[in-house]
């Protein structure tokens, strides 16, 4: 194997198993087409070296990383028994080997697609998989490097760089972007735009109530990595309430960011998981404890956007309704106060209309009988439905009752006439019986008259 | 699917194809404007009809082909995924079914001609592999081989297996004459399938006879490029 000659920027190596070329993983720093931050390789034009990006760094020739498996889900779900991870373990590995044969040339789809064994559709789907990972047709170098496929096809999935640093959400369910408001569910690892949580489209196994509501209006924005926020977690406890110096110290972030984002912190549950940000939840802590009553104003705030946040949202189960899950998908988008509030306001507005309509009925001013009007007729609205009800009920009791009855007779008749049956035959049975008698009597008479005439004959 | 092995006729049996992986095999031959494109794969059925649409596209972008090409690709696609839709609805009649399987191809260089008998009861075959064991112990090099005689013996198969179908409906309209003599007079009547009783009886022999053998054996011709354009030419001249 060639050695490898160091590349400035720290990235890292893979030890290639099979090819002779030295595979050399890149870092660069943000994905999204439009920014050029990729680090120039030290020479361009290497045609024995092969580079994939560092966020490519999981790929082994012999095994299958969960992100594989998250892309491509309809290969390892065993729905069909030609996709199954042994198929795509050898597209998978067949096309990277052929990729790295041709390099520096590109491939494309079809030449792959001509040698390889396999249904056409899955290996299109590897293939722009491994595109958009870098692992095939990966160009090292700064001109621009847009993802490979063309405008109308779905996006499979977006290689993130970091996981904070992501540019869009991409939904797990119907791949499209997520704009105001996704679910994410960090058990199963998946993204839902707020449409697809309200359909249920996720998979059999997962419960609605895995599903954490995520805001992306500002985070598709600034994307703030794990580093800013400790840094800005460190500002706030120094600074306390000068915005000013915590938005000089967290480098890049303008005030209103700063406080925004501190604001919408998810702390506590993701602070949790996360091993390394455990001080970063301690000077939270001591923040909370802070005598200064401004920002234990903001931190009342910080604290509740985390509950409203957490609340669960279990979506409204009669999605069949149109109408219903419309409302359901409003109300996810929105969030749960902002529903509330409006259903309050709407309930309210309401009840004014009902308020004029009964005042211009009745004509009278006095607000205490309309409204006694008003809950009059709900109780005579209320009791003429239970008497419907009533009535509808007993009309299916009397049909099941005639029902049964029906039944009841069909046997009876059913029972006369079997019974008619074992008579004929029973009567059957007498005259066989009377024959046979009869026959026998015959014989009898006719052996004793033989024997007299036998007799009778001997003398 | 039930094993094979018994004798006589199992029930019927919903059509699909008689290999391991239910993958449709798909021609293409469109021309235009002088420009011919060929190409033959495999599809899978049960992928939505999207797909045809990304595959048509990426096809012709690769290939750079004429746009007006996309259309016809998806279409005749659509096409050829609708009849074998049409079939997979109806029975068909499994039997004691071992039929000759003839390869006589030309891919880029590489001139493949060969028979073997292959059992079509057995649903868990796998051209794929097949193929690639053949190329293997040939050494073929040219990777494109494997696929191209896969799909040579499915395109086979998927025709004997629609054949079967239209005789298991030609047998059960004619009501006369009960089901099983029917059927065993249909499987006679293809004569494609060889008699297994009469090949394996005690009188005959196992062993193949001399004249056959040169038909079942495997031949391999690497053609120069000069025999390719001829060959090419050759064969436009028939086509037209």
């Amino acid at each position: 194997m060639a050695t490898n000659a160091p590349i400035p920027g720290g990235s890292g190596e893979i030890p290639p198993i099979t090819p002779s070329r030295p595979i050399i993983p890149e870092t660069p720093s943000e994905i999204s087409a439009s920014s050029n931050s990729l680090q120039p390789p030290p020479s361009s034009s290497d045609t024995d070296r092969i580079y994939i990006p560092s966020y490519s760094r999981w790929f082994s020739w012999n095994e299958i990383n969960e992100c594989e498996v998250r892309s491509l889900p309809e290969l390892f779900d065993s729905r069909s028994s030609s996709k199954n991870p042994r198929v795509y373990l050898y597209l998978r590995n067949s096309i990277i080997k052929q990729y790295r044969d041709e390099h520096p040339n590109k491939i494309s789809f079809t030449d792959v697609r001509r040698t390889l064994v396999g249904d056409v559709v899955s290996i299109r789907r590897v293939f722009d998989f491994l595109d958009s990972w870098g692992l095939i047709n990966y160009s090292s170098s700064a001109s621009a490097k847009p993802l490979k496929w063309d405008d109308k096809e779905a996006v499979a999935s977006e290689p993130p760089s970091t996981v904070k640093e992501s540019a869009k959400r991409i939904c797990n369910g119907c791949k499209s972007v997520c704009s105001v408001a996704c679910f994410a569910s960090e058990k199963y690892e998946l993204t839902l735009c707020a449409r697809c949580y309200v359909r249920g489209n996720y998979r059999v196994g997962i419960n609605s109530s895995e599903f954490k509501r995520v805001e992306l209006s500002e985070e598709s924005k600034t994307g703030w990595s794990e580093k800013e926020t400790l840094l800005l977690l460190e500002a706030v406890m120094h600074y306390g309430d000068d915005w000013k110096k915590v938005a000089s110290h967290v480098t890049g972030r303008t005030e209103k960011d700063c406080v925004s984002q501190f604001v919408k912190l998810p702390f506590g549950e993701q602070f949790a998981k996360d091993s390394d940000s455990e001080d970063a939840l301690e000077t939270f802590n001591q923040i909370k404890g802070s005598a200064d009553p401004e920002s234990e104003g903001r931190v009342k705030d910080g604290s509740s956007s985390p509950d409203y946040k957490r609340m669960k949202l279990t979506p409204l189960a009669d999605a069949s309704n149109p109408i219903m899950a419309q409302a359901a998908f409003l109300s996810a988008l929105a969030g749960t106060k902002v529903a509330e509030a409006a259903a309050r306001a709407a309930v309210t507005a309401l009840s004014d209309i009902d308020h004029e309509a009964g005042k211009n009925a009745g004509g009278d001013p006095n607000g205490q009988e309309i409204n006694g009007n008003n809950s009059e007729r709900a109780v005579a609205e209320a009791k003429s439905l239970l008497e419907k009800e009533e009535k509808e009920v007993e009309g299916a009791i009397r049909e099941i009752v005639e029902v049964e009855m029906m039944k009841i007779r069909d046997r009876i008749v059913h029972f006369e006439k079997l019974d008619l049956e074992m008579e004929r035959s029973r009567k059957q049975l007498e005259e066989m019986k009377n024959l046979l008698f009869t026959d026998q009597l015959n014989i009898f008479f006719h052996t004793r008259r033989s024997r007299k005439a036998e007799d009778r004959a001997e003398c | 699917m039930k094993a094979s092995g018994s004798s006589g006729w199992k029930g019927p049996v919903k059509f699909r194809m008689p290999t391991a992986e239910n993958l449709v095999p798909i021609r293409l031959d469109i021309q235009f404007e002088g420009q011919r494109y060929k190409d033959a794969f495999t599809w899978n059925p049960s992928d939505p009809d999207n797909e045809i649409v990304l595959f048509a596209r990426r096809t012709v972008k690769d290939l750079k082909l004429p746009p007006a090409f996309f259309t016809q690709i998806s279409q005749s696609i659509q096409s050829q995924l609708a009849d074998f839709r049409a079939y997979e609805g109806q029975d068909m009649y499994t039997g004691e079914k071992i039929i000759p399987i003839k390869l006589d191809l030309r891919v880029n260089q590489t001139l493949i001609k060969d028979q073997f008998l292959w059992d079509l009861n057995n649903f868990e075959s796998d051209p794929e592999e097949f193929a690639r064991t053949l190329c293997k112990d040939l050494g073929v090099e040219d990777p494109e081989v494997g696929p191209a005689v896969a799909f040579a013996i499915r395109e086979q198969l998927y025709e004997i297996a629609v054949q079967s179908v239209s005789s298991a409906r030609e047998s059960r309209l004619s009501k006369k004459s009960r089901r099983g003599s029917d059927y065993g007079s249909a499987s006679k009547a293809s004569g494609l399938s060889m008699d297994l009783v009469k090949l394996f009886s005690f009188k005959s022999s196992v062993v193949r006879k001399r004249k056959d053998l040169d038909i079942y054996e495997p031949m391999v011709d690497l053609l120069t490029n000069e025999e390719v354009d001829a060959l090419e030419a050759r064969e436009e001249r028939h086509a037209r």
